[in-house]
């Protein structure tokens, strides 16, 4: 074990104030959730007798139900994209199929503002009389889900080997046999970062849902900024409300980030 | 070779329908008059709305805004990313729970990231303002001049992570030999950040501030959650400011023709920064 250097002294520095940044809005928003209206005032009290008002008002609000759909948007979207990515990214990144033009699409598709999209989604979903539901939403998100799922996923496609496939096609393996078995499992990194990546964009998005959906079907984003507007600002029962998106997505990031890193460097970073 | 399509098809159908079609649709409504609360079929006015948008000063005020808190919130992120990809690449002790805690941000809904700043640092409830009292100093975070450097911070607190993913996972697929010959031939830590370092990761480094640019140029939920666009107009960003003029103001048609224009204009930027990236290198 080697004596510490300076470089590890501000390398540890550095950890520590990042840690110190990250974590205190968190703990000060989930210690305001436990506080009364005339406790909110003083932002450093620390003891006190918590109250489980706020946490009441959220649960009864549907906080719940906003997530639940939340998740069911989010896992459409991204199975979706999944299937139909991976097997266009695979056609595009071994058979150059469809030129360069369908890669450039895919890239250029990052690049279209929401702005632009909510318009015809929300008169389609009139005319369609679908309009405060989930099926204009799941739409409105497989337009940047599906893009970039599939840009990740021609990456990790050019980065396995192409003897791997002629060696199952000489074993007798049709085309799809070799594509679903040999080819798709050692991409399964990859599409375990992307799936990640694309569920959270959805899971985040709130200017497609606050647009399409803002009523009866509103999704958890959309859920918590109704705390900030209506009958005034309940702080407490909004920082509850937060802690709930918080605390899943924070203790799954413990869990994720290995393989997102992996799965990251397995490809989607080379361009 | 019907194989190969068969594989492409469902991917070009899906794109079509969900970024296609509303894609054809926000061109044809640009050229028209239509208004949210028409009854009657919209119609047809060529250019107009552009010209309008184009000659609209708010919407230019709206584009410098946007303009200046994208390089303020990336450059941020890339400079403080940098950093901590590079402090985690070689933190051995609680690997796991380090990286979690630092990356943690970009996991949350920006909207709550909104929220929970506009009240951590608002003057009369907030933590950050309060602590500053104490110290005698006195800084309004949402006031005017202000409020866009608060804003892009907020950006850099949700979004440095994404930075410090890409960058780290850059430094684990890199290969170590280069770093090590050049520790051996005697070079300090600063040549081998600048001569070995960045230009083995600038391949990760352009794609990391390209995704980053793009998706904080469609900066919404920070000000949609703290100021709403003040101080005055201060902080309406692009996609706030079309947002107003779609939503609030009913002038779908005329908010699509912005949107075009930013596209086209954004399209422009990154063509010619490939551009200038190819030229460098050959």
């Amino acid at each position: 074990m080697k004596r510490p250097g300076w470089l590890d002294i501000i390398r540890i520095a550095v950890l520590t104030a990042a840690f110190v940044f990250v974590l205190f809005p968190i703990a000060w928003v989930a210690l305001a959730s436990f506080k009364t209206p005339t406790q909110m005032s003083e932002p450093f009290l620390l003891m006190f007798s918590p109250t489980g008002e706020n946490w009441r008002a959220v649960l009864e609000s549907g906080i719940f139900a906003a997530a639940g759909r939340s998740a069911l948007v989010g896992v459409l979207t991204v199975s979706i994209s999944l299937v139909v990515g991976s097997m266009g990214a695979y056609a595009i990144a071994k058979y150059r199929a469809g030129g360069s033009l369908t890669r450039f699409g895919m890239l250029a598709a990052q690049v279209v503002p929401p702005a632009v999209m909510v318009f015809p989604f929300l008169t389609m979903a009139h005319a369609l009389r679908m309009t405060d539901t989930l099926v204009p939403v799941i739409f409105a998100h497989l337009s940047f889900v599906l893009p970039l799922v599939t840009w990740f996923l021609i990456g990790f496609f050019e980065a396995v080997p192409s003897s791997l496939e002629e060696q199952a096609r000489v074993d007798g393996f049709s085309r799809w046999q070799a594509f679903r078995l040999v080819v798709l499992p050692q991409v399964y990194p990859g599409i375990g970062a992307a799936a990640i990546f694309g569920f959270t964009l959805s899971w985040n998005d709130l200017f497609y849902g606050l647009i399409l959906a803002p009523g009866n079907a509103a999704i958890l984003p959309v859920a918590i900024s109704n705390f900030n507007t209506f009958r005034g600002v309940q702080i407490g029962a909004m920082s509850a409300a937060i802690m709930i998106a918080i605390v899943p997505v924070v203790v799954a990031s413990f869990f994720i980030q290995r393989r997102l890193v992996q799965g990251i460097s397995g490809g989607a970073v080379k361009y | 070779m019907n194989f190969k399509y068969g594989m492409l098809t469902p991917l070009l159908a899906l794109f079509g329908v969900a970024v296609g079609f509303p894609l054809c649709y926000a061109v044809y409504l640009s050229v028209t008059d239509y208004r949210l609360t028409d009854r009657e079929p919209p119609g047809f006015v060529g250019a107009a709305n552009f010209v309008s948008a184009l000659s609209n000063p708010a919407f230019w005020e709206a584009f410098t805004t946007t303009a200046i808190y994208v390089v303020i919130a990336v450059c941020g992120e890339l400079v403080i990313g940098f950093a901590l990809a590079l402090a985690l690449h070689q933190q051995r002790w609680a690997k796991d729970l380090s990286r979690a805690i630092v990356l943690a941000p970009m996991f949350i809904t920006p909207i709550a990231v909104g929220l929970i700043f506009r009240f951590l640092l608002n003057d009369q409830i907030g933590a950050v303002p309060a602590l500053l009292h104490a110290v005698g100093a006195n800084y309004d975070f949402f006031g005017s001049g202000r409020a866009l450097l608060t804003l892009a911070f907020i950006d850099i607190w949700q979004w440095t992570p994404f930075m410090v993913l890409l960058i780290l996972a850059g430094l684990e697929s890199m290969p170590k030999q280069p770093m090590e010959a050049a520790r051996v031939d005697g070079a300090g830590p600063v040549y081998r950040l600048r001569r070995v370092l960045i230009p083995m990761l600038a391949p990760v480094l352009t794609v990391a501030v390209l995704l980053r640019g793009l998706d904080a140029l469609r900066v919404f939920e920070y000000v949609y959650a703290t100021t709403r666009g003040g101080p005055g107009t201060e902080t309406q960003t692009l996609q706030y400011f079309m947002y107003l003029e779609g939503i609030q103001f009913f002038r779908l048609a005329q908010a699509s023709a912005m949107a075009f224009i930013v596209l086209v204009l954004v399209l422009a930027v990154i063509v010619i920064a490939f551009r200038t990236i190819e030229r460098n290198k050959a």
